[in-house]
């Protein structure tokens, strides 16, 4: 079923829809489609991991849809609910007759959540499972279930199985560890930062307006502040938005000054900066700027 | 499906794994062949990447999978981990502790062990860990089991249907009110559910701590043992995690782990770099946020008492409470006056004691009620 023969077709989709990913990326993406199980994607914050699941989707040509969770996300906003308004109204419209239940909890009172969107659905699709380490372990427990089976069960409705299955990629920033049985269902892949070729390639291709030169340092600038001891090392996203504000402000390359007045858009900790502030960013920036051809 | 000499292949290679302390199942196994078979063989990244994923469900596990992977496909020699020789007289003095050989029909086997009134146990309550022998610190567990139990709460974003509850449960309301023509008569209610709170226990096991550490040990067991939320570290000359280790039923076999991989048992202390490198590798994944940390330490900081109050600070701001236990604080002429708790204080919602019995249940007291950081 996948729409994919070989990993080099599916790394040439990505591509072409502008998301640069690497060799282990695109094996575990194919993979996940492949033996059609949910595809786990780990990693620091802002190397990409709900921009892969968004971009496998344009490229399959399938609709995202995804659940973004949180701690008490529970069935009512993640599966179903009950439209209870028009459920009330229609009581009150029915006054002499009588309801019967069944009339009253039919598909058209049923307002669809994510879960059952993807699992009702007849064209294909990708679901994005958002930050799952947020949701309580309640949520994961009925999440396991819904991944083994592919299927809902709606007391007054019945089961609801599903036709085709969704490709499943759920990510996970480690605030907690994830239960060993959805892992053990899932596929794994770490995303570590890319390498400093491909993030140059990355910014290019998300910020074309960029001077190349400006794309290089920039990079390179980031790498070298991921080499520090920072509380929170930027990601490729941070990168990104950087280059778009260095541009923003007609820049063709960096410097010491341009540098420390944007810092607040890499690093987002008052200590980080200060540990990056003054002498240690002079030779941050050189040793950016000799990364890019004279 | 994959050939004869592919599967021996990757069944002798999951032994190999297993081995080096990875859990692989007959289930991933399965995928890793149909992965197999769904690649280019000639391709070593795309074998790489299509073992590692499926086999693999955790990023610490990677760098063991790289060994592996190049010990058995790439034939490439592998030094076996360093291991850091134990302390084996620490082992057996903890392994002791914990296997508890007295008689199950023991005098104290039975009732509540918190209950007040036999006098043995105001003694036990009393005495310096430091001061105890074997046998007295065998009674000592089961108290110690009974305070775990104590864990402080918070209210859930979940909720439940409750009787006392602040919001309407609308699906109950509907389906009741069904039977009333649509008039909603009663009011069934959802109020938020308790959980506890997560807990991190960050426990000093280096020299100058070594008399209480082992009982410090039997009390994270306990509290590890006392539900979800709890994360238990011991630290020297570096972090080490406990959790995995000390969430096993068996005591014994738990403590011989836990020895194994705190392996500065004895050693110096670094109690700034430690922190460091707690905020670093779990504070950054919010392990800490909203949580309860207490750190347990005569507060010796032999390098750096400034990277200290640094480190503090940061795990201050992310925790809802810092608890300090120092069991030197049992003595009553002890004044903070070593750098690295002079310089820890400031950001310390709670000061205590750990030194005995009762120092501990002033801290699951202390723990079952503490309010936000600040507040105190």
């Amino acid at each position: 079923m996948s729409a994919f023969r070989t990993i080099d077709e599916l790394d040439a989709a990505l591509r072409a829809v502008d998301y640069l990913p690497d060799r282990g990326l695109s094996t575990a993406l194919f993979l996940a489609l492949a033996l059609e199980k949910p595809l786990l994607l780990e990693g620091e914050a802002g190397v990409g991991k709900t921009e892969a699941a968004k971009s496998l989707a344009t490229a399959m040509g399938a609709r995202l849809i995804r659940l973004q969770c949180y701690e008490g996300l529970d069935v009512a906003h993640a599966v179903y609910e009950w439209n209870y308004p028009r459920q009330l109204l229609h009581i009150r419209a029915a006054q002499e007759g009588t309801v019967s239940e069944d009339e009253l909890f039919g598909p058209a009172y049923l307002i669809r959540r994510p879960l059952l969107e993807a699992i009702d659905s007849d064209e294909p699709v990708v679901l994005l499972i958002d930050e799952i380490d947020r949701a309580d372990e309640e949520f994961e427990a009925f999440l396991l279930e819904v991944l083994s089976d592919f299927q809902i069960t709606i007391p007054e409705l019945g089961t609801i199985k599903a036709r085709r299955r969704p490709a499943v990629i759920l990510t996970s920033n480690r605030t907690r560890e994830l239960h060993d049985a959805l892992k053990r269902r899932a596929l794994f892949h770490w995303i570590g930062h890319p390498s400093i070729e491909r993030e140059i390639e990355i910014v290019k291709v998300r910020v074309p307006e960029a001077a190349d030169r400006l794309a290089i340092e920039a990079a390179a600038f980031v790498r070298e502040l991921r080499g520090l001891d920072l509380a929170k090392p930027p990601g490729v996203a941070e990168t990104i938005d950087w280059t778009m504000a260095l541009h923003a402000l007609g820049r063709q390359e960096i410097d010491a000054e341009v540098v420390q007045q944007t810092l607040g858009s890499i690093l987002k900790y008052r200590e980080d900066i200060e540990a990056v502030r003054d002498e240690t960013l002079q030779g941050l920036v050189d040793k950016a700027r000799a990364a890019a051809p004279q | 499906m994959a050939g004869n000499a592919l599967l021996k292949h990757v069944v002798t290679f999951g032994r190999v794994l297993r081995e080096a302390g990875l859990e692989v199942g007959p289930g991933r196994l399965t995928d890793a062949l149909r992965a197999l078979d769904n690649v280019d063989l000639s391709r070593q990244e795309d074998v790489y990447f299509s073992l590692r994923q499926t086999l693999v469900s955790r990023q610490d596990e990677l760098a063991l999978f790289d060994r592996a992977f190049m010990a058995w496909f790439l034939r490439a020699p592998v030094l076996p981990p360093a291991r850091v020789a134990n302390d084996p007289q620490a082992i057996q003095r903890a392994t002791d502790l914990l296997v508890d050989r007295s008689d199950p029909d023991g005098e104290d086997g039975e009732g509540d062990p918190l209950e007040l009134g036999a006098s043995g146990h105001e003694l036990l309550k009393e005495k310096d860990f430091a001061d105890m022998t074997p046998d007295e610190f065998r009674r000592v567990r089961r108290l110690m089991a009974a305070l775990a139990e104590r864990r402080p709460r918070r209210a859930s974003r979940r909720r439940t249907p409750s009787a006392r509850g602040d919001r309407l449960d609308i699906r109950r309301l509907i389906r009741h009110s069904l039977r009333t023509g649509g008039d909603p008569v009663d009011r069934p209610l959802r109020a938020r559910k308790q959980v506890p709170r997560k807990l991190v226990i960050l426990c000093d096991v280096s020299g100058s701590m070594d008399a209480y550490a082992r009982a410090l040990i039997l009390f994270l067991h306990a509290t590890v043992g006392s539900g979800p939320g709890v994360e238990a570290f011991a630290f020297g000359t570096r972090l080490s995690r406990l959790t995995p280790e000390l969430g096993t039923r068996d005591p014994a076999a738990a403590l011989e782990k836990c020895t194994e991989a705190v392996t500065d048992w004895g050693s110096g202390t670094r109690i700034g770099a430690s922190l460091k490198e707690f905020n670093d590798l779990y504070g950054r994944r919010a392990m800490s946020r909203g949580a309860i940390v207490v750190v347990v330490s005569d507060g010796w900081e032999r390098q750096d008492p400034e990277l200290v109050g640094r480190e503090m600070a940061r795990l201050a701001r992310a925790a809802y409470a810092v608890v300090w236990v120092n069991p030197l604080k049992g003595n009553p002429e002890y004044q903070p006056l070593a750098g690295g708790m002079r310089a820890a204080l400031p950001f310390v919602d709670r000061f205590l004691p750990g030194h005995n019995l009762r120092s501990l249940e002033e801290l699951a007291t202390m723990l079952a009620c503490i309010k936000r950081r600040h507040a105190a």
